[in-house]
């Protein structure tokens, strides 16, 4: 079949995705500390009030708190996630949506400041590969019992022919014996045999 | 003799391809990332331009940019008073800055601790060159810093050469610097 023509291309794929996300970080241009300068101008909505509470709850609860262990800025009650936390809120209350405020976080800290792996790059194989792998599973499934339904009903292995002993006497008298044990023939000979 | 058949099985190809395709791959993220160590995430600022800031000095004064401080490598050390570590290289980074004397400009940003606590610390341990008060930390997480103290090394044309993650020693310091352009 053309699996192996798949692979090939499959491989490749991966390759040129990893290299594409790692240049891609490279070749951006200076910038300042400044949000604006990092993200442009605010393009959300400005929140304030108990809006902005649960705003920053949301965001805070998508960035991850740099000095926890897989915790969020939203449940950490270290000083750093307390601090980001507070600039979430700021920066909610000027107007920047989720998506900016998660990009100047990146800038500084890198892609591991999100909690979730943003859809890009090599990352799709974080979304995509459960589900492929969920997809190959449902086909082998498939594929296994359709052919046992396809096959014949295997037919019970035919019964010994009574002139089937082996030659050895003492071989032929196990064999006998398993035959008494299996088929309940008396002295492992069939009864038409007997007769 | 059925049995026989079944060690004897021939070789498939199929089994080993599949077999390779789902291993390979993780083969090769295990190798790529041997060298590294899991406890250091590398900054993304490193190799590009040094965010600006507008920061207060101690003891009143107005604010220093660091577009003002461009034009001669600049060391930025993220530090606390109640930070040990930072205590450790406190000395090593004064006698530097003493010793490098204007070729180099040493700035201190300090990382949540009040005033009146760093006054008496540098009161008490020396200082020769200014520190910047960074209310909320806005400095710091514009600089990506994880936790005190770290130190960034911007070169004259305001890009940052290189990062530290805790302490410095003599070394160390002086490795970092010349990435920064400032010869030994």
């Amino acid at each position: 079949m053309s699996r192996r023509a798949l692979l090939g291309p499959a491989l490749a794929a991966l390759a040129a995705l990893a290299a594409a996300s790692s240049l891609s970080a490279q070749d951006e241009p200076a910038r300042g500390g400044d949000p604006a300068q990092v993200v442009g101008p605010p393009r959300g909505q400005a929140f304030s009030g108990k809006a902005l509470d649960a705003r920053t709850e949301e965001v805070g609860g998508l960035l991850r708190c740099p000095v926890c262990q897989g915790l969020s800025v939203a449940d950490s009650p270290a000083t750093m996630a307390v601090n980001m936390r507070s600039e979430v809120r700021e920066l909610l209350s000027r107007g920047y949506s989720q998506e900016q405020i998660l990009a100047y976080f990146e800038h500084s800290y890198g892609e591991f400041v999100r909690l979730e792996p943003p859809m890009r790059g090599v990352n799709w194989l974080v979304w995509g590969l459960p589900f492929l792998a969920l997809a190959a599973g449902a086909f082998a499934v498939t594929r296994v019992l359709g052919a046992r339904r396809a096959a014949p009903p295997a037919e019970p292995a035919p019964l010994p022919e009574p002139g089937t002993l082996p030659d050895d006497p003492e071989l032929a008298r196990y064999v006998r014996l398993v035959r008494q044990r299996a088929y309940g023939w008396p002295d492992g000979q069939p009864p038409e045999a007997k007769a | 003799m059925s049995a026989e058949k079944e060690l004897a099985r021939p070789f498939n190809p199929r089994v080993l391809l599949v077999g390779l395709a789902v291993v390979a791959p993780l083969v090769a993220v295990l190798v790529m990332n041997l060298g590294r160590d899991p406890h250091t995430i590398g900054s993304p600022l490193v190799g590009r331009g040094a965010p600006d800031f507008a920061l207060r000095p101690m003891g009143g004064g107005d604010p220093v940019t660091l577009a003002s401080l461009r034009g001669k490598p600049v060391v930025l050390n993220f530090w606390a008073t109640w930070c040990v570590p930072c205590f450790e290289e406190h000395p090593v980074l004064v006698s530097t800055a003493r010793r490098l004397g204007d070729r180099v400009r040493f700035v201190g940003v300090i990382y949540d601790d009040s005033e009146e606590q760093v006054t008496s610390f540098l009161a008490r341990q020396g200082a020769s060159y200014p520190s910047l008060m960074d209310p909320g930390a806005k400095t710091a997480i514009a600089f990506g810093v994880f936790g005190v103290p770290e130190t960034y090394f911007i070169d004259a044309e305001g890009k940052i050469a290189a990062k530290q993650i805790g302490p410095l020693d003599e070394q160390t310091l002086a490795q970092k610097l010349e990435l920064a352009g400032v010869a030994p």
